[in-house]
């Protein structure tokens, strides 16, 4: 099977379950020939080099990603197309003859949303999910300090970022995957989720939210920290229907040191 | 310092009922906030743009100017520090309502918008966003003030800066020191690798620029680099052999010194009303702290 049919049959897939494949997408191949006949599929949360060499090492030449592979959304290399790592990126996924295709428009479209239920399951979240909220979770009471904590032990994260006061009590929390860290409001006690500009948004809210005395709080995991698990979720996505080709997860990791 | 909610209803009263000394002594000669930003734009070193966020975000230009703090971003601490200091208008690189255009969206019915909403009017504050012209003045008055704060000496090129060989977790602990940074600092490269020279690049990054100017620097020390943009790029470099390093300091970490550089300028532009910086410091800490 080449890439390209596995591509027909994700779309055919989702058109089964009611997503239709849309006009305007990121999600196209991003490096190699669609016609190359596949070894192996890697799903991965970002295709860093690293994520390329690990794939290509244990035979999977096709890698699903669902974040970029050349450094910005729309994957335009014109203004860097002589840039020493561009180049060797490019080189490797020629030599390796690996195929790389995007998958992150329409995966966020699967319900419920496997980017949500990969973060979801790693921060064991999962058996708290609320029965009529869409993204809330609702836990035992707890301190900010203490959750804080308890996500960084089970992400084996080390550079998770949080906002707000320590000793605030929580219980409601709002969970968004990747760039979708859910806007603060009275409704829950903290958002979650991957990475998310500084101004104009939940750190100043927090801030405000502090100094007024309704405490609220942000914890921002890391994109890969994020969605990297959601890509093992797309993974038993694929399985289900792609029972002939072998198909692993290759997680991106945690980038910062 | 951070308000009590009860220190802060009764710093909200006391503001309404009592009244200040600043006011009597102010000089005679009083300019409104109008003014102030007419004088700016005149000053800004660049034609004003058509497009842009720079301008009034909250109260009246036609307000008598009693004092001017400049801050990173407009937080309620901040607007609580400037009623302190009795100056009314706040200028600010970041939006003072949660999102980039500052229109409140979904949030205006929401009780800390609204509560931040009322805090402005009640003791007649103006709030003027000033960071497309300010970040775009060449030199980056941003770029030479996260020097200074470093002690890192000379103009630099580009942005980049020699500085005195050390190793990338030593520069980490000098940068965690200098701008006080509590939990928001993040590094890509190994802790031991060598390093001689710096490129600065505060606030976000864009990718191309970087590619250019790290050819002549070690590391790079940036605001907020997206992590599909510039992390990957310096993940992939290392993967290619480049030893490169990138130290995130934070978006608010990496402009507030650009902000107290720009209280030296107002102070000199505006020789009739005091003007102060407001530190905002990093939101972020860390659990693993």
């Amino acid at each position: 099977m080449t890439a390209q049919e596995i591509v027909a049959r994700i779309r055919q897939r989702l058109a089964e379950q009611g997503i239709s494949w849309r006009t305007e997408t990121v999600d196209t191949f991003k490096a190699g020939n669609p016609e190359t006949a596949v070894s192996g599929i890697a799903t991965t949360g970002m295709a860093t080099f690293g994520v390329l060499k690990r794939a290509a090492k244990s035979g999977r030449n096709f890698v699903i990603t669902h974040e970029p592979t050349f450094y910005n959304h729309l994957d335009q290399t014109a203004a860097f197309e002589q840039d020493a790592t561009y180049q060797a990126k490019q080189r490797f996924i020629r030599e390796q003859n690996l195929v790389v295709w995007r998958f992150h428009d329409h995966a966020h479209a699967i319900r419920p949303d496997p980017l949500v239920v990969g973060s979801a399951r790693m921060l064991g979240l999962s058996p708290f999910a609320s029965p009529s909220e869409n993204r809330i979770y609702v836990i035992p009471q707890t301190t900010l300090r203490q959750f804080a904590r308890d996500v960084a032990r089970r992400l084996e994260g080390r550079a998770i970022r949080v906002a707000g006061d320590p000793d605030m009590k929580v219980t409601r929390i709002a969970l968004g995957p990747g760039y979708g860290v859910p806007a603060l409001t009275a409704g829950f006690d903290v958002s979650v989720g991957g990475e998310a500009p500084e101004s104009g948004g939940n750190a100043e809210y927090v801030e405000d939210a502090t100094t007024i005395g309704q405490p609220k709080g942000v914890i921002v995991l890391g994109h890969m920290m994020s969605e990297d698990w959601g890509m093992r979720e797309v993974g038993d996505w694929l399985k289900a229907f792609l029972t002939d080709v072998p198909i692993d997860w290759v997680p991106a990791g945690e980038p910062f040191s | 310092m951070r308000l009590t909610r009860r220190s802060f209803v009764q710093a909200a009263a006391g503001s309404l009922l009592v009244s200040r000394p600043g006011f009597a002594q102010s000089p005679a000669k009083t300019m409104t906030a109008g003014q102030v930003a007419e004088r700016i734009r005149a000053n800004a070193g660049m034609a004003w743009r058509d497009k842009t966020l720079d301008g009034f975000k909250a109260g009246s230009p036609e307000t008598p100017v009693t004092g001017v703090v400049t801050a990173v971003m407009a937080t309620q601490r901040v607007l609580a520090r400037a009623v302190e200091l009795e100056r009314n208008l706040i200028v600010t690189q970041e939006p003072v309502f949660y999102n980039a255009n500052d229109e409140p969206g979904n949030r205006a019915s929401d009780a800390i918008y609204l509560a931040k909403k009322a805090y402005i009017e009640q003791h007649g504050l103006v709030v003027f966003r000033f960071a497309d012209h300010w970040n775009a003045r060449q030199p980056d008055p941003r770029v030479a003030a996260l020097a200074r704060a470093l002690s890192w000496e000379g103009p630099g090129t580009n942005g980049v800066f020699t500085i005195r060989e050390t190793t990338l977790s030593s520069l980490a602990a000098h940068l965690r020191d200098r701008l006080q940074i509590r939990g928001g600092l993040r590094t890509v490269g190994a802790p031991a690798m060598r390093v001689r020279s710096a490129l600065l690049i505060p606030g976000t990054t864009d990718v191309p620029a970087v590619m250019a100017r790290l050819k002549d620097a070690d590391v790079v020390v940036a605001g907020e680099p997206r992590e599909w943009e510039v992390v990957p790029y310096l993940l992939d470099g290392r993967e290619a052999g480049a030893n490169k390093a990138l130290l995130a300091v934070g978006r608010l970490v990496s402009e507030e010194p650009g902000m107290k550089a720009c209280a030296d300028w107002l102070k000199a532009l505006l020789p009739e009303v005091p003007v102060d910086a407001v530190p905002v410091g990093d939101p972020y800490w860390s659990p693993l702290a």
